[in-house]
């Protein structure tokens, strides 16, 4: 079985980016709504609009957190819904969060659903 | 599978089936989105709902970091009282109170210092280099280590602390604690400004700290021997060295190591991983240099005879709290920062020509500095000295006759002895692991070690430092030994573990010491030494803080060897560099 590899399809990449520390939070809700991992690092950026916020701009950090679930497009919409409201991202100054279309995945897949799906499609 | 579906008429999205989806999604192109707010710029509405979840995180996290800190030495303290002294904490609202508003007030300074100063001085560093001559930018870091170390508040709480020297035993420490005190924190200032100043030359010159700390120790080294030798002298060494701990504060070592990241960036050296590293340790010798040779003029100059009799007698600390402590601590908040401030300011519209980037954040920034230094310090007065200042008063009911505590001794005089070494070698560690600007380089060094230096063993091992050093300081006030004997001994085993350590690991260890001593542990250290000393009649309190900053290099030099050993043991061969 080494001379192939199994490459996922209906995969979608979704991104979200929140204040340091929120993160985890994010990613309880994602897993609770199926998501099967995710990956969090840290970087700096902000955005026009905490300006546009007065006083309270100031509780907006550079600091932030970027989440990577990579999810199945059944699950997809669930997860972002999830993801969505347990940021709070309705609120300005809280994050983004957005869904990219991913060509293809590759990963462990465990060896008995490989060949029972491969058997289905045939 | 595939004939099943398209046999099927039509699709149904599994996630509508399932009834999870629940909220509607509505598309609006992005681009009319940019276009309507370019048209009709405004601010946002916030709905009530939008404050609290924008102020909860902010304030809780903030305040968290400040409880985690302060707490369990509160409950260390309270419950050592209440159980091994056997005293109830008296005026238990107004401690509660006090330790409320110094965590608030730490709160406060930290996101203050961290919004207004720091981006002020970060810009200024990394500016500077470029734009001026390298005179302009020496003279721009010595006037701030100057301005940082007046606006430190530790230096304060020592002035306090010296309420307890007297004219007749001490002549020259009382001197210098009473009459001469703008000179003591004048030379504190000038020790400071000078360290920051050697400091940036290393940026810029690529110095070793190793080196440096060898030519800086030798002559530190010389004058405390000196001094402990002139029994005139000799009482200054505790407060000498115990300033050169202090300094290395709150204010200064964010400020300075903001500085020191943009020089170092600006001059192109950022390669060094450890680029931040060494001004704090400076700061912490060449102050004790300058007390030290400030108190060997003023004994040439022949002042302490006269001064203790020209000075008033002070009615100690009422007098430094003044008659409203809010009002006065809130001054004296002003007179700190605002100075400081202002030479940035100064500097970065008349030196760099340049216009303030977001002012209104920096102003508030500055508003919070002051507001934090103010409230930490009047609850500092009412919750953690307070607190402080009754345990380390009722300390010695545990092994001597004291007139206030029924039935003390309360154990004999070995145990009680002992578990006042105990509750110095707690308090030392608590405060240590509650130092938030320890727990921040305890990431940072994990980082540069690559994991070889775990954050939990640099914290733990400062932690244990400190401890030692902080018991040791007790002896010596219990005993009323001098303090050369511990500091010399001491040193000199650190500068040998300097010069065999390598270069990483002594920017580590010296630099950690410095900023153990922060904003936690001063007080209640001074303030446990003062109680202490007061109650055994020692001439002064002081030293405690020196050998608390003393133990952590030593520590940390050491656990730096035993990791090398045993990375030699397991053969793997550490990075080293020659920075």
């Amino acid at each position: 079985m080494r001379d192939e590899i199994i490459v996922l399809t209906d995969v979608v990449l979704i991104t979200c980016i929140v204040q340091r520390g929120v993160a985890d939070v994010v990613i309880k809700a994602a897993q609770r709504a199926g998501a099967q991992g995710a990956t969090v690092f840290y970087a700096r950026g902000t955005g026009i609009r905490q300006r546009r916020m007065g006083v309270l701009g100031v509780t907006v950090n550079a600091e932030k957190e970027v989440v990577y679930i990579v999810a199945s497009t059944d699950q997809a919409d669930r997860i972002f819904e999830k993801m969505y409201v347990a940021g709070n991202l309705d609120t300005p100054g809280m994050g983004m969060i957005y869904m990219t279309p991913v060509e293809k995945m590759a990963t462990y897949v465990p060896p008995e659903i490989a060949v029972r799906l491969q058997e289905e499609n045939d | 599978m595939a004939v099943i579906i398209e046999k099927m008429s039509k699709q149904i999205r599994y996630g509508d089936y399932l009834g999870v989806v629940r909220l509607k999604q509505k598309a609006v192109s992005y681009n009319d989105t940019i276009a309507f707010e370019h048209r009709h710029p405004r601010r946002y509405r916030l709905r009530p709902r939008d404050f609290y979840r924008l102020l909860t995180p902010y304030i809780s996290v903030r305040f968290l970091d400040q409880a985690r800190a302060v707490l369990p030495l509160v409950l260390f303290l309270t419950v050592f009282q209440i159980g091994v002294l056997q005293a109830p904490v008296q005026g238990w609202n107004s401690v509660l109170t006090g330790v409320l508003a110094v965590m608030g007030g730490l709160m406060f300074f930290m996101e203050g210092v961290k919004q207004g100063l720091m981006p002020f001085s970060e810009a200024i560093g990394y500016r500077l280099p470029g734009r001026s001559p390298m005179g302009a930018v020496l003279m721009v870091a010595f006037i701030l280590g100057v301005a940082a170390t007046f606006a430190e508040p530790a230096i304060g709480a020592l002035k306090a602390a010296g309420s307890i020297t007297r004219s007749d035993a001490t002549p020259l420490l009382y001197a210098l604690l009473h009459g001469q005190s703008h000179l003591l924190v004048l030379a504190v200032g000038l020790g400071v400004g000078l360290a920051v100043l050697v400091g940036m030359l290393r940026f810029i010159r690529g110095w070793s700290l190793k080196k440096l700390l060898v030519f800086t120790l030798m002559p530190a080294l010389g004058l405390t021997a000196y001094i402990a030798f002139d029994p005139g002298l000799a009482p200054i060494l505790g407060l000498a060295w115990d300033c050169g701990a202090i300094t290395t504060g709150p204010v200064t070592v964010p400020l300075v190591l903001a500085l020191g990241i943009g020089v170092s960036a600006a001059v192109g050296r950022e390669d060094n991983p450890l680029s931040g590293f060494g001004i704090v340790t400076l700061a912490s010798l060449f102050p004790a240099i300058a007390v030290m040779l400030l108190g060997i003029g003023l004994s040439w100059d022949g002042i302490p005879g006269n001064v203790a009799a020209a000075v008033p007698q002070h009615a100690g600390p009422s007098v430094f709290l003044g008659e409203l402590p809010f009002l006065a601590d809130i001054l004296s908040a002003l007179r700190a920062i605002l100075p400081l401030v202002l030479i940035l300011w100064l500097v970065q519209r008349f030196v760099l020509k340049e216009q303030t980037e977001q002012p209104r954040i920096i102003g508030y920034g500055v508003s919070l500095t002051i507001a934090g230094m103010a409230l930490f310090s009047v609850g500092l007065d009412y919750g953690l000295v307070a607190l402080g200042n009754q345990a380390g008063n009722l300390l010695p009911a545990a092994f001597a006759r004291f007139s206030s505590v029924a039935g003390s001794p309360l154990f004999s005089y070995e145990i009680g002895v002992a578990l006042v070494l105990l509750f110095a070698a707690f308090v030392g560690f608590g405060a240590t692991m509650a130092e938030p600007a320890l727990n921040a380089m305890g990431v940072t060094v994990q980082n540069l070690t690559d994991g070889a230096f775990r954050k939990d063993m640099l914290i733990r091992s400062v932690a244990a430092g400190v401890a030692l050093g902080t018991t040791l300081g007790v002896v010596k006030v219990l005993f009323q030994l001098p303090i050369a004997a511990f500091l010399l001994p001491g040193y000199v085993l650190a500068l040998m573990l300097t010069v065999l350590s390598s270069e990483e690991y002594v920017n580590l260890a010296w630099d950690s010491a410095g900023v153990t001593t922060g904003p936690v542990t001063v007080p209640l250290v001074l303030a446990m030494g003062l109680g202490l000393g007061e109650t055994v009649g020692a001439e002064e309190g002081f030293g405690i803080l020196a050998m608390a900053s003393l133990g952590p290099i030593v520590s940390v030099l050491a656990v730096g060897q035993w990791i090398n050993l045993r990375a030699r043991w397991l053969t793997w061969v550490p990075r080293t560099s020659n920075a």
